[in-house]
């Protein structure tokens, strides 16, 4: 909270804490996206990087804490009616539809009132982005190789019109060169202004292409600051860049 | 035991197969949506009869607009069933979402029987027949066939080609990824259900117009659809109405050659066979 204000974030969350049954996996995360920014969460294995969007999302439901978007708390509201607010989530292991086609999915994408009016847009927008995709239209989902099916994933979010767009792991399982390609797109993005907030492995990378950063661990914020400044910490430097 | 019936009698099972087949795919479609094994099928099939005759005797409705009459009933009280009943309970493991239905089976067979008491009752309704070299159609079986026809193509429709029903899809498929993308999944499990009910009453209301009838009767038919599903792979629609014509055809070359009470064995022991060699269904499971 140390750099936007609650009222100029795009999405601010305080306190949160959730988790799956009886387990308490986050324990009073707070952070803030500031409007236009890419913002990445890092953290090992198990700090609580997923239930985190999870919980943001209403995927999984807060135990405590608020989570404000555009000034609005969105705490208690499922993860269908976040959507058509403009949050959206590209989830861990991409989800997709994978008995519907390409096209099918994208659709999927765009079902909000607010992004079906612009369908045809995007569309276009997308296919643009991804050629890949549009060569494979009329394909399923689930016939899709790994780096394609990252694109789909990230392609139905965009079809959605997202005002802040999250990633869950992007990278995870592709080749060095679809990671490359993942990060030009992401980078693309950040120049058009999207708001987006980035969890991933790949530290390195994600600092690189990141404006602002929260590391996360035992399920709270541990360290906070510029991408750049943050990358040069010492303990982030030994914990999460092997240097 | 002649060749001369069989043929007639084949005839006489796959289009009543079809029926069976309608079913069966209500049936498939909500296990194939939500996971949920709805043992109200049964009684809800019953309730698509007595709709038909009750529009019919106490109304005078032609028993096939009573036919859609059922079909749209059906999608209503579906939709309640699920909120009522199913949705409570939507995550919680299969046994209870079994009993939540099988509670909604109950309370239909016990306030039916109370209202309609179990003796038989039959749509008095004759479409004529067509005549061929030993073999005769029954104009209402016709009907029958070409309605339920009508009404699987409609499904097919509704799933493929509607925003909203690949909006079903899509929350059959995956849930979360559907809430995610700003997909109600409730109202989508809702209308899955409505339309699951909406089958059965429209198979009920069919078979109302060929045979007799009390609110038990669903029973049957409800035992034939679990046979029938698990032939047609569960959660396969397609599958469904396929394994359908062959439950109707086998019922109709059997009745050949034994007596009409030794059916249900074999079609148990197909029931058991698939179970064991081919889990997935003839056509293997997809949806």
């Amino acid at each position: 909270m140390s750099v936007a204000a609650p009222s100029a974030a795009a999405l601010a969350v305080e306190g949160l804490q959730s988790g799956y049954g009886e387990v308490q996996i986050l324990w009073g995360a707070s952070l803030a996206l500031a409007p236009g920014k890419l913002t990445t969460v890092l953290g090992s294995n198990g700090a609580g990087k997923t239930t985190l969007l999870r919980t943001v999302m209403g995927l999984l439901p807060a135990w405590k804490g608020t989570v404000r978007f555009d000034d609005r708390d969105v705490t208690r509201l499922s993860a269908h009616e976040k959507a058509d607010l403009g949050m959206v989530l590209v989830p861990e292991g991409r989800q997709l539809f994978s008995t519907m086609s390409v096209v099918e999915n994208l659709e999927m994408g765009a079902t909000c009132r607010r992004a079906r009016a612009d369908r045809k847009r995007s569309f276009d927008q997308v296919f643009t982005l991804f050629p890949r995709l549009a060569e494979r239209r009329g394909q399923l989902a689930a016939t899709l190789s790994g780096g394609e099916q990252q694109m789909l994933a990230i392609a139905r979010g965009l079809m959605a019109k997202p005002t802040i767009l999250m990633f869950d792991e992007p990278s995870l399982g592709l080749s060095p060169l679809f990671t490359m390609n993942l990060f030009e797109i992401i980078r693309r993005l950040k120049r058009e202004g999207l708001t987006m907030l980035l969890v991933e492995q790949n530290v390195q990378l994600a600092l690189a292409v990141s404006d602002y950063a929260y590391v996360l661990s035992h399920g709270k914020v541990e360290i906070e600051g510029e991408a750049r400044e943050v990358r040069q910490m010492e303990a982030v430097r030994k914990a999460y860049l092997g240097l | 035991m002649s060749l001369e019936a069989l043929l007639p009698s084949a005839i006489d099972g796959l289009m009543l197969g079809f029926v069976y087949g309608l079913a069966a795919m209500g049936l498939t479609l909500i296990f194939g949506v939500m996971k949920v094994i709805n043992l109200s099928h049964g009684p809800v099939i019953a309730l698509g009869m007595f709709a038909v005759f009750l529009l019919f005797s106490s109304f005078g409705i032609n028993p096939y607009v009573g036919v859609l009459a059922a079909a749209a009933i059906g999608l209503l009280f579906g939709t309640v069933i699920y909120f009522v009943a199913v949705d409570r309970v939507i995550n919680a493991p299969e046994l209870t979402t079994l009993l939540a239905t099988f509670s909604v089976n109950l309370m239909i067979i016990g306030v039916g029987t109370v209202l309609f008491t179990t003796s038989p009752r039959s749509v008095d309704i004759d479409l004529g027949a067509l005549r061929g070299s030993g073999v005769t159609i029954l104009g209402t079986h016709a009907v029958a066939v070409v309605i339920a026809v009508l009404a699987a193509a409609a499904l097919y429709g509704f799933l493929f080609r509607t925003r909203v029903g690949k909006q079903v899809r899509a929350v059959a498929n995956n849930r979360a990824a559907a809430e995610l993308m700003g997909i109600d999944s409730r109202r989508m499990l809702a209308l899955a259900f409505g339309i699951g009910t909406a089958l059965a009453m429209t198979s009920g209301a069919l078979l109302s117009t060929l045979f007799a009838f009390t609110i038990l009767s669903g029973g049957t038919y409800e035992l034939k659809s679990f046979v029938i599903v698990v032939l047609g792979g569960l959660g396969n629609p397609t599958g469904a109405l396929v394994g359908g014509l062959v439950i109707g055809l086998l019922e109709g070359v059997l009745t050949v050659f034994i007596p009409v009470a030794w059916v249900p064995v074999f079609e148990y022991l197909i029931f058991l066979v698939m179970l064991q060699l081919r889990p997935a269904g003839l056509l293997g499971s997809r949806a």
